[in-house]
């Protein structure tokens, strides 16, 4: 069935989105917002973005990949952010598989081999 | 490389071994460690630095009951990690009830749950298992998951969980297998007794336990099961924590006596049977009396083996390459090289004979090892004064000799023991005991009055502890230490 994109932005859309895909994987990348010209705050997010675009085709069938924009540079350095809080995020860009453990974080997110084995181990 | 290897090699040794396995004369590896845990994972890292093709195989044989677990060994997921996490959690039910005493006022009843404790002891040991595997992938370590075994001369066969076989050849090899727990060879002992290789995943609260032992594995367990609030039950064979302080050991298990857990004494397990099924069920267990023809019985909710661990050193392959193993108790003994009798095969860890079974000590042996062999330096791992600590209710911290062992070796006639017992003063408000804690130190006379033996037993002793073990590894003297002002007011000033 191959994998499937969605991107959303802010927590209350992420949450929907991921309770909506419950069963299927999960993998998500965090990323700051996007200016007019689709250019990030996040200089790490302008660097990982491609180098992950660039694996994805490594996704497992039926997995879900969620691009989530998690708001402005403020928002995002408000340590009481729900990202922050809830799902425990310590920077951008975070790659993670939803539901486990397993992350990549800011320069781990530039190593094509760590997103590929994130993608496609156990 | 390969001259080094024709060097070090006694081809006349490997044709007596294995004839018909031709010595490779190029490796697929530099170094290949049997064993991803403390030991084996640290060697593989310190081994990468130095530019190393290194591979680690990791395999967990699933438990009678089915527990498995990821990389990082013993320590990460059924030792250590999650054992003094659930101490904690044991701890932290003590301190709320001492807060109402330092004016916390809660109505509500206090009471545990162990589906959540496990549930976020088990999160974290997997970002831990996650973390090596990042670790080992960025610094270009091979990891399989699967179980080595020796086949020849420098060929190992590695066979994953599908069944699948590869076989891979290196220059030099770490065996650094660790142990596993050991079952009583009884009647129901595999069927309906957990271990401590199950009890930190255990999908179900165990409720009331029997647990087996007198290992500090078995009195850390029992010790944190009770502070949850379960109904403990320790059966004991002979003595409690074989190897330490005696006189340490009796204040240990009188300190859990009084607070509430039941201890057997001087019995033995024969037979245990369902009663019930269920998570948890209930189990019938006969014992019979070490010292008489008495038997009894007892109904448990959970019955956890805790009387020692095996070196899992039988079943990879070691006679294929010549690697002499106690027969007895399957240890590995190695030179201070950490080398066995065949010259590119070493042995790290637990399953080394006469060496401390400890996390830090697999480690800086595995480092040093392999700096030793890539890095040319000389320095060995010193296994002399290594501090450890047991995370009983009380805990329990030491360095250096016991005081039967120190008696022993220097003549009780030239020891002199000094000591004091000492009450926390975090004790003091909510009345907890004020004659159970307890420090000693054990001197040399005829050396200057060195300090040779450090065993303190209260709160936080294994932080307390460390700075000590430094101070020792100085060669620290009673009157450097009645030099040393205390501070004021915590428990290591006594």
């Amino acid at each position: 069935m191959g994998w499937v994109e969605l991107q959303v932005r802010g927590y209350p859309e992420f949450m929907r989105t991921a309770q909506s895909y419950h069963g299927r994987p999960i993998f998500v990348l965090f990323c700051g917002d996007k200016d007019a010209e689709g250019k990030s705050w996040c200089p790490d997010c302008v660097t990982a973005e491609p180098i992950v675009r660039k694996e994805l085709h490594n996704l497992p069938d039926e997995s879900v990949f969620i691009y989530c924009l998690v708001g402005d540079r403020p928002y995002w350095k408000d340590p009481n952010n729900e990202f922050k809080k809830n799902l425990k995020l310590t920077g951008v860009p975070t790659l993670l598989k939803y539901g486990t453990p397993q992350k990549l974080v800011e320069e781990e997110c530039f190593k094509a081999e760590l997103v590929r084995m994130l993608f496609t181990e156990d | 490389s390969v001259q080094a290897h024709k060097e070090e090699d006694n081809p006349q040794k490997t044709m007596e071994v294995n004839g018909l396995t031709p010595v490779p004369d190029s490796y697929d590896y530099d170094l290949i460690v049997i064993g991803g845990g403390s030991g084996g994972l640290a060697a593989a890292k310190e081994a990468a630095k130095y530019g190393k093709k290194v591979m680690v195989l990791d395999f967990v044989t699933p438990t009678p009951q089915g527990s498995s677990w990821g990389l990082g060994g013993t320590c990460v997921n059924v030792g250590c990690i999650p054992k003094k996490l659930m101490h904690q959690a044991a701890l932290l039910g003590q301190a709320l009830q001492d807060s109402r005493k330092f004016g916390w006022e809660f109505t509500e009843e206090v009471k545990h749950n162990w589906m959540t404790m496990t549930e976020s002891v088990q999160n974290y040991i997997g970002s831990l298992n996650w973390g090596y595997r990042v670790a080992l992938r960025d610094t270009k370590v091979t990891y399989e998951n699967a179980y080595g075994e020796f086949v020849g001369p420098h060929t190992i066969k590695a066979t994953n969980k599908k069944g699948i076989e590869k076989l891979y050849t290196a220059e030099r090899f770490i065996i650094a297998t660790g142990e596993r727990p050991r079952y009583l060879s009884i009647p129901g002992d595999k069927e309906y007794c957990i271990s401590s290789d199950d009890l930190f995943s255990l999908p179900y609260c165990p409720g009331k336990t029997l647990v087996v032992g007198a290992s500090y594995v078995a009195l850390e367990c029992a010790g944190f099961l009770a502070g949850l609030g379960l109904d403990v039950t320790v059966m004991v064979r002979s003595i409690l924590l074989r190897g330490f302080d005696q006189d340490m050991a009796n204040k240990i298990g009188e300190y859990m006596k009084e607070h509430g857990i039941n201890f057997i004494r001087q019995f033995v397990p024969i037979k245990i049977e369902q009663v019930e099924e269920g998570t948890p069920g209930i189990l019938k267990i006969t014992a019979k009396s070490t010292t008489g023809d008495q038997v009894m019985e007892g109904e448990y909710n959970t019955v956890l083996l805790a009387i020692g661990r095996d070196p899992c050193t039988r079943k990879i392959g070691l006679d294929k390459v010549g690697v002499r193993i106690n027969e007895k108790t399957g240890k590995i003994p190695v030179n201070d090289e950490e080398q066995t009798n065949v010259p590119y095969i070493y042995a790290i860890g637990d399953i080394l004979q006469d060496k401390l079974e400890l996390t830090p000590v697999a480690i800086q042996a595995g480092r040093l090892l392999v700096r030793r062999l890539y890095a040319g330096a000389t320095t060995k791992c010193d296994y002399v004064n290594v501090p450890t600590t047991v995370f009983t209710p009380l805990e329990y911290g030491a360095c250096g000799y016991s005081e039967e062992t120190a008696v022993e070796k220097f003549g009780e006639e030239n020891i002199e023991v000094y000591h004091s017992h000492f009450w926390p003063l975090e004790w003091t408000v909510p009345s907890r005991d004020n004659n159970k804690c307890y420090a000693k130190i054990i001197c040399n006379i005829q050396d200057n009055e060195r300090v040779i033996g450090f065993h303190v037993l209260g709160p936080h002793a294994g932080e307390v502890t460390q700075g000590f073990a430094a101070a020792i590894k100085c060669g620290l003297t009673k009157e450097q230490l009645d030099n040393t002002i205390g501070i004021h007011p915590v428990c290591a000033e006594v």
